[in-house]
């Protein structure tokens, strides 16, 4: 294989590079931060709601985890124009992002809530705890911590699969990257320069969610 | 432990001839090894109607792959279809994983720093295409309306440059997609080739599509990968042979409706 990589055309366009970095970052960081926040709503829906809230939260779970991301995307963009709704390129692929990622979160908690000592929660009853009070204090914060890092992982998917959003026009880093080697046909290049740029942002995320669980549950101890 | 030893010595001197014959004296040609393997690799872009389609049984079909069909059945070797989307075109060539490329991709000065044209076999029109309800006449009207393109294309190296200050271009990485935003109001206009236009304004007659302006008439060639002189060669030749029979305008009258316009030869 003779293939002489010309890295310097890379280089010319990489504040753009960076412009779509950013927007992989603000996508991700906002959907981590709303689908926890959606996933902890559905668990509290799940251990403590009537039947029939429990009964389509689940449905919401299982019909989200069994289906392509893709579609989701497409569904978000293509089809709720029909119905009126019209969401920007942008806050479609954060809408899929974040109801992806709080069905998988979701399930993810639902594995730390069982694993809480039913005990914990009879003794807080008896002692007069409320429904809130407990599912705040004694099921959803062990909960978080005992499942801390298969929500790391988790929320690490997200940011790789918001790859996909260049579908619907988003601008992310792939949707850049896309763009630059389709115009300067050095593939090869911006493949690999996009690679390390989504390995940095991983560690950076990794990294950022470790300073997030040591200030939640080590700094107090 | 000599025994095993011999063996050893025995086996390397049977195999070495045949490891040795697999390396000819003169570097191969892809064009040799077409021949040689009875088999010819073509990229296609099956997302991109007329040119390249899946017909309803999910076969290729379309004029680049009929035009692949009678290419590789007169080279009188197997063909095998490597299906790349429209930004896969260019890629997938370099890469190796396919000896041509036949994509009804324009010819233009910048992909030719990249790949190598062999003489057109085709021609399209480029179009600004928007329900009748959006006024635009001139390329200034595109000024403040959201125009979807699709990367990678012709459509993406000449209406950024017609298009005025304020124009919000908004990108696709297939053609279906630029369609279905036309389809469901996501963009304003979208710029096509005018025979997937044609094919996206009779499918939605209720929201009366029209073409707007025309961007710019192109050619458009197989590609081989630089260096590949003896294939591009005998590419040509089939081109030229086949535009004097009149296979190549059949072939297009077929799949587009309309007539194919003198091919031009560099």
């Amino acid at each position: 294989m003779n293939y002489a990589f010309r890295f310097n055309v890379v280089w010319d366009h990489f504040p753009e590079l960076m412009n779509g970095a950013l927007l992989t970052i603000e996508l991700s960081a906002t959907a981590m931060a709303m689908g926890l926040g959606l996933a902890v709503l559905c668990a509290y829906g799940k251990s403590a709601g009537p039947r029939p809230v429990r009964w389509l939260l689940a449905g919401y779970v299982e019909l989200i985890r069994n289906t392509p991301f893709l579609v989701q995307i497409f569904i978000f963009y293509f089809s709720l124009p029909m119905i009126g709704i019209r969401l920007t390129a942008n806050s479609a692929a954060l809408a899929a992002m974040t109801i992806n990622l709080g069905a998988y979160a979701s399930e993810i908690l639902r594995a730390g809530i069982e694993a809480v000592p039913r005990g914990q929660v009879e003794a807080a009853r008896a002692l007069g705890l409320r429904r809130l009070q407990i599912f705040r204090s004694i099921i959803i914060f062990p909960a978080l911590k005992a499942v801390y890092p298969a929500l790391t992982s988790q929320f690490i998917l997200v940011m790789l699969s918001s790859s996909v959003v260049s579908t619907i026009s988003a601008v992310e880093l792939t949707a850049v990257t896309n763009s630059l080697q389709s115009t300067t046909f050095r593939s090869f290049e911006f493949y690999f320069v996009a690679m390390g740029l989504y390995f940095a942002m991983s560690l950076g995320f990794r990294a950022s969610l470790s300073v997030i669980y040591w200030a939640a549950f080590e700094r107090s101890r | 432990m000599r025994k095993l030893f011999k063996l050893f010595v025995v086996v390397v001197l049977a195999v070495a001839p045949t490891i040795l014959a697999a390396y000819p004296a003169r570097a191969e040609n892809t064009l040799d090894r077409i021949l040689k393997e009875k088999k010819i690799r073509v990229a296609i872009d099956v997302a991109n109607p007329p040119f390249g389609i899946l017909d309803s049984s999910g076969q290729p079909d379309g004029s680049d792959v009929a035009v692949a069909r009678q290419m590789a059945k007169d080279l009188g070797v197997e063909l095998e279809f490597v299906q790349v989307p429209s930004t896969g075109r260019i890629p997938s060539l370099l890469a190796g994983r396919a000896d041509v490329t036949i994509a009804s991709i324009s010819i233009t000065a910048d992909r030719a720093k990249t790949v190598m044209f062999c003489n057109p076999d085709g021609a399209l029109l480029i179009v600004i295409l928007g329900p009748k309800s959006l006024a635009i006449a001139a390329p200034a009207d595109l000024a403040g309306k959201r125009i979807g393109i699709t990367r990678a294309t012709l459509e993406e190296a000449t209406v950024p440059k017609m298009a005025p200050q304020g124009t919000n271009i908004v990108w696709f990485d297939e053609i279906g997609a630029t369609i279905q935003a036309l389809v469901s109001g996501q963009v304003d206009a979208v710029a096509l080739t005018s025979f997937a236009g044609s094919a996206v304004a009779s499918a939605n007659p209720g929201k009366q599509i029209e073409t707007k302006l025309i961007v710019t008439t192109a050619y458009y060639a197989p590609i081989v990968r630089p260096g590949d002189f003896e294939l591009r060669q005998w590419i040509n030749t089939w081109i030229f042979l086949n535009t004097q029979n009149g296979t190549l305008a059949a072939l297009y009258k077929k799949y587009t409706g309309v007539n194919l316009p003198p091919l031009p030869v560099f």
